[in-house]
C-alpha cells in the first residue's frame, strides 16, 4: 500500500475563496494535490453536521474558507460561520479533534494565501497523522 | 402482536390533534402488508397510547425496533447530534480517572445543546453546574462521568449499530469507574441507562434525590411532566417532592402525570408546524395555570419551550420562565 497523505476536505465560499482557488491555478502557484475543494454559496451554510460528517467519514481535516470580515456578499454570513466553527471546535475538543478543523479568510485576489494555507494546513494535518476514527462494518 | 385495530391509541395520540399520523395505522400497515409509513416516523415515542391500550400492546418496543436500519424522515438540526454521536462512537473515547466515590454524575449533552442550539439563549451548561452544587449540598461528592453520549437519540432514530458502540464503551467506562450509583440530571439519559443497558447498577435522576434539601422558597410554579421521566420511567411524584419539600408551591395543569402532553419534539425529529403546534397548546396550558415558572427536567423539553419563547417573531409573548428543576433550585441556593 502506498504511503499515507492527507486528505482534507474544504469548504470554500463561492465569492472569495473559491476565486481565490482558481486564482492560485491560473498564477500557477503549487499547492498539495492533498485538498478536495467544496464550493458552497458562502462559509454560513457549512453546516456543523456537514463537518462532523466529513471527519466521521474519514476526512483528516476539514477547512472553511470565506471571505474576509466585512467582505461577506451577504453583508454578515462570515460573521455567523465564525460563530458556529468556533462552536463546532468546542465541541469537537472533547473528541481531541479539533485542530482538524480551521476557519480562514481567503479573498479572491489572495491565490498565494490561498496555497499557503493549504500548505501549511496540510503539514499540520501531517503532523496529527491520520483520523483516529475507526472503520465499522454494516451498512453506513 | 395482541392488536386488534380499536383505534383507541390514534384517539388519544398528542400528534393526532395536529396532524393525520395514526398509532393504530402504522401498527397495521406493517404487520398486515409489511409497508413502512411515515407514521412510525411521525410518531413522538410519548408513550400516552399504551396506557389507553385494552390488549397492553407495547408501541414503544414497537416502534423502537420497526425503525431500525431504516432511514429517519425528518431529523432536526440536520443530524448534527445524531452526526456528533456517531462520529464519537468511532473513536476511543477517555477513560475514568481514579476515583473512590461510589456516585457517578453523568451530565449527558448539554454541553453540545449549548453549542449548537445557541440561538435558543439557554445556558445548558447550568444544569450540570447546578446539579453538582446541589449534590455538594447533600453530601455527595460524585464523579463525573467523562463518558460518550448515552445513545438515546441515534437508538430512537433506528441506528442500533451506533448505539451498541456507544452502550459498550460506556458499560466499559462505568465498570471500570467502580461506581455503584449512577446520577443523571437528564431525563433522557435515566430512561436509557435504566432500561436500554442492564447495567446492574443504581440509576437515578436528580430529581429524585432533591426533596431532603431543605430549602424556603417561595414561588408558585408549574411542573411539566417529560416523557422519558414520566410515562417511560414512572417518575411523577420525585419531581414534584423536590418543589413541595422546598416550599414552592406547584399548581397541575390540565394535562398532567400520566396525561402530559408532549413538548412536540424528541430524540431531535419532526421539529415542524406539527409539533410547533403541540408546543404552543402546552405553553397555554401552563401559561393558564397562572404560575410564573414552568419547570421541566428534561434538557430536551427545555430546549423547545425555550425555542417557541424566543423566537425571532414569536408566535406569542409568554412571560413564563422556563427553567430546568435542577438550576431553579440551585439559584434559589445562591440567595440564601
Amino acid at each position: 500500500m502506498s504511503e499515507w497523505e492527507p486528505n482534507i476536505l474544504a469548504f470554500a465560499c463561492n465569492w472569495c475563496s473559491y476565486a481565490g482557488a482558481d486564482l492560485a491555478g491560473v498564477s500557477r502557484f503549487q499547492y498539495p494535490a492533498t485538498v478536495k475543494i467544496l464550493r458552497v454559496m458562502c462559509s454560513s451554510r457549512v453546516e456543523p453536521s456537514f463537518i462532523l460528517k466529513a471527519l466521521k467519514d474519514g476526512a483528516d481535516g476539514v477547512l472553511v474558507a470565506g471571505c474576509h470580515i466585512g467582505d461577506c456578499h451577504y453583508i454578515d454570513g462570515n460573521k455567523n460561520a465564525e460563530v458556529r466553527i468556533n462552536n463546532t471546535k468546542k465541541a469537537l475538543e472533547k473528541l481531541g479533534l479539533d485542530k482538524r478543523l480551521r476557519l480562514e479568510w481567503i479573498s479572491a485576489s489572495e491565490g498565494l494565501r490561498f496555497s499557503e494555507v493549504i500548505k501549511d494546513f496540510t503539514e499540520e494535518i501531517r503532523k496529527l497523522g491520520e483520523n483516529p476514527v475507526k472503520e465499522v462494518k454494516g451498512n453506513e | 402482536m395482541d392488536c386488534y385495530q380499536c383505534g383507541k391509541c390514534t384517539s388519544i395520540c398528542p400528534m393526532r390533534r395536529v396532524s393525520k399520523t395514526s398509532p393504530r395505522r402504522s401498527i397495521y400497515n406493517s404487520s398486515v402488508y409489511g409497508l413502512d409509513s411515515d407514521d412510525i416516523w411521525t410518531c413522538l415515542t410519548c408513550g400516552l397510547c399504551p396506557q389507553g391500550c385494552p390488549q397492553k400492546v407495547d408501541f414503544l418496543s414497537f416502534i423502537q425496533d420497526e425503525r431500525q436500519g431504516k432511514e429517519p424522515l425528518d431529523v432536526a438540526h440536520l443530524g448534527v447530534f445524531t452526526e456528533f454521536a456517531e462520529l464519537s462512537s468511532k473513536l476511543d473515547g477517555s477513560k475514568p480517572e481514579k476515583s473512590d466515590s461510589k456516585y457517578g454524575y453523568f451530565p449527558g449533552c448539554v454541553d453540545n445543546l449549548g453549542l449548537f442550539l445557541h440561538d435558543v439563549k439557554t445556558d445548558f451548561g447550568e444544569i450540570t453546574t447546578s446539579s453538582l452544587k446541589l449534590l455538594d449540598k447533600l453530601g455527595i461528592k460524585p464523579q463525573v462521568m467523562n463518558m460518550k453520549c448515552c445513545g438515546h437519540d441515534v437508538l430512537w432514530q433506528g441506528k442500533k449499530d451506533v448505539f451498541d458502540r456507544l452502550k459498550d464503551h460506556n458499560k466499559k467506562y462505568i465498570k471500570e469507574s467502580g461506581i455503584d450509583t449512577l446520577i443523571t440530571s437528564c431525563a433522557e439519559c435515566y430512561r436509557t441507562f435504566s432500561k436500554d443497558y442492564d447495567l446492574g447498577i443504581k440509576v437515578i435522576h436528580t430529581s429524585e434525590l432533591l426533596d431532603k434539601l431543605g430549602l424556603k422558597i417561595d414561588a408558585d410554579v408549574t411542573y411539566h411532566d417529560p416523557c422519558r421521566l414520566g410515562r417511560h420511567m414512572g417518575v411523577y411524584d420525585a419531581p414534584r417532592a423536590a418543589l413541595a419539600g422546598n416550599g414552592v408551591r406547584v399548581t397541575e395543569m390540565e394535562h398532567s402525570k400520566d396525561n402530559a402532553l408532549c413538548c412536540g419534539v424528541s430524540n431531535f425529529m419532526n421539529c415542524n408546524e406539527q409539533t410547533k403546534a403541540l408546543r404552543i397548546i402546552r405553553m397555554d396550558e401552563a401559561a393558564a395555570t397562572g404560575a410564573k415558572t414552568l419547570i421541566t427536567t428534561c434538557p430536551k423539553c427545555l430546549a423547545h419551550f425555550n425555542c417557541l419563547k424566543n423566537e425571532k417573531e414569536p408566535v406569542k409573548n409568554y412571560e413564563l420562565d422556563v427553567v430546568d428543576l435542577n438550576v431553579f433550585l440551585s439559584r434559589q441556593l445562591e440567595e440564601k
